[in-house]
């Protein structure tokens, strides 16, 4: 586990683009150059056609609202300070076969609803007894 | 065989069943095994791994020297042809695979056997698998999680999220089937005092001395809702081990034949990735399960006693629809009053209590028990059980294997 766990890893070249678009504001996907799914994850295959070449390319942030679960017991000491929180899946707009696992943030747990809309907001991730602060992307009502 | 896909995958869907030739018939299991199964109690994996192979080769009337052949799988130390050696003294020659050991494994381990056992490469095939993950929890070490925070894209990806660990993937799987499928809380719980009621029958099972109703289970106050403790596996230390060889040599052994119907496995396109899994409210069962009544030549309908991994309720449930027990969506129906009850179900399920409540062996057991009722020896006996099945699972792949009583 590498030393800033768990905040993501911006080391790992192969989800580099993505933390990349993340600071800039910007949810960028590994998108197929053959039949431009996107392909999540990165992966050495595009899973619809099989090509294995993509190209990071920023695309809409809506999404809707897959399943959640609201973590009120933190089942790894960096949460402690989070919870309770809502930890989710959602299903991006641009191609809903990809989800972004996430945080729902700014709305009540007991208001959310199964396929409710949703908009990114980039927030900035950090942990107690973490070094660092990553920007990532969370979810909030549209 | 084809043991990986070629993209882009037929549509619609999304994975598929390895292309097994027929073994229907070409091995038996002829002895069974397991440890003591307990919460933490500072046994070293290798110690209960013994125990339950000791046990095993015992059930079968074989020594050590007999065992020509050895299966295992991913585990902390597992017992590979070296720790045999060391163990028993022996030094014979073995025919060894690692395509053994539990989860899916328990499951398929019985196709490897029986083309080598075909091809004569050995007589006596020892599959074990055992944990001592509740000795190693205090450590926050090892375990179901650990593998899984490991993986690049679940570390980078889910884990910041706190989509980690599987309580919290499978409770957000549970939620979703809810609303796919209307599914229930009583439904998920049914599922619980079904195996509880079964442990509380069965000698050895971690919760042989506590009962739960639905009251009770009702009352549990929510893990991660909408799981209760009651909804989420033990943790426990324990092994289980079973020796396979042809039918012919079991008819020489004094308990009844218990021969491998047939055997299919399944995996997901997507593998450990479940975010990812299209068919997000289930398991790839819906490929393992019919390649392997096909085998044997059965329906679902013609199963008697059918075992399940059972990290969680709603595994069981899903896999009793990919399984084609009842339609897909109708698992919650299927599974309340008394569907899953050894004396009275229609589909006796988990009849040591699984993982829920017997042990945290992650499927090793479950073959234990089917063979045991399939002898008409089990503890929680379903009457006149003829044909078992059971379905092992990791989420990345499934396996179902068919056993007769012959």
């Amino acid at each position: 586990m590498h030393d800033h766990f768990p905040l993501p890893d911006l080391e790992l070249e192969l989800l580099r683009p993505y933390w990349e678009g993340a600071a800039a504001g910007e949810l960028r996907m590994p998108t197929c150059d053959a039949c431009s799914r996107l392909v999540w994850y990165p992966e050495e295959q595009c899973r619809h056609c099989g090509a294995s070449s993509w190209t990071w390319t920023a695309v809409d942030g809506s999404a809707t609202l897959f399943s959640w679960v609201v973590v009120t017991h933190p089942f790894l000491p960096a949460f402690a300070d989070d919870t309770p929180f809502v930890t989710a899946l959602v299903a991006l707009d641009a191609d809903p076969a990809a989800r972004l696992a996430t945080r729902i943030v700014d709305i009540e747990p007991e208001d959310l609803r199964f396929e409710m809309a949703l908009q990114l907001s980039f927030r900035p991730l950090r942990f107690g007894g973490v070094d660092g602060e990553v920007t990532v992307p969370f979810f909030i009502p549209t | 065989m084809r043991s990986t896909a070629s993209l882009p995958l037929p549509r619609d869907e999304w994975g598929w069943a390895e292309d097994y030739e027929d073994i229907s018939g070409q091995a038996a299991i002829v002895g069974v095994g397991e440890s003591a199964h307990s919460k933490a109690s500072g046994r070293t994996t290798h110690q209960v791994v013994f125990e339950a192979i000791e046990a095993a080769l015992d059930d079968a009337g074989l020594a050590p020297t007999d065992i020509d052949g050895l299966m295992y799988g991913g585990q902390v130390d597992p017992v590979d042809v070296a720790a045999f050696h060391a163990h028993f003294g022996t030094s014979h020659d073995m025919w060894e695979s690692t395509e053994g050991g539990g989860m899916t494994w328990a499951a398929t381990a019985p196709y490897q056997a029986a083309q080598a056992l075909r091809d004569g490469k050995a007589t006596n095939i020892l599959n074990s698998f055992g944990v001592t993950w509740a000795t190693q929890r205090a450590q926050m070490v090892g375990g179901p999680g650990q593998s899984h925070a490991a993986e690049q894209f679940k570390q980078n990806l889910e884990v910041p999220f706190g989509w980690f660990p599987q309580p919290v993937y499978f409770a957000t799987v549970a939620r979703r089937h809810m609303h796919e499928f209307g599914t229930t809380e009583d439904q998920l719980g049914a599922i619980a005092v079904a195996c509880r009621r079964h442990a509380n029958l069965t000698p050895g099972a971690v919760m042989h001395d506590k009962p739960l109703t639905l009251d009770d289970y009702r009352a549990s106050p929510y893990i991660v809702e909408p799981f209760r403790k009651e909804d989420c596996c033990l943790i426990s230390d324990g092994a289980g081990a079973y020796i396979m060889s042809t039918p012919e040599r079991a008819r020489d052994r004094p308990q009844p034949v218990v021969e491998v119907a047939g055997v299919g496995m399944g995996t997901s396109v997507t593998g450990v990735h479940f975010a990812q899994q299209p068919a997000f409210t289930s398991t790839p069962q819906v490929y393992a399960a019919p390649a392997a009544f096909a085998m044997a030549g059965i329906d679902p309908g013609d199963v008697d006693v059918y075992g399940c991994y059972d990290p969680f309720t709603i595994v069981t449930l899903m896999q009793l629809e990919d399984s084609g027990f009842c339609e897909k969506g109708a698992g919650g129906e299927f599974v309340s009053g008394d569907t899953l009850h050894f004396d009275r179900g229609k589909l006796p399920t988990n009849t040591h209590g699984g993982l829920l409540s017997h042990s945290y062996v992650l499927g090793i057991a479950h073959v234990v028990e089917m063979v045991r009722q399939l002898r008409h020896d089990a503890a929680a006996q379903v009457p006149g059980a003829e044909i078992g099945a059971f379905g092992g699972f990791t989420g990345m792949n499934a396996g179902t294997l068919v056993l007769r009583r012959s």
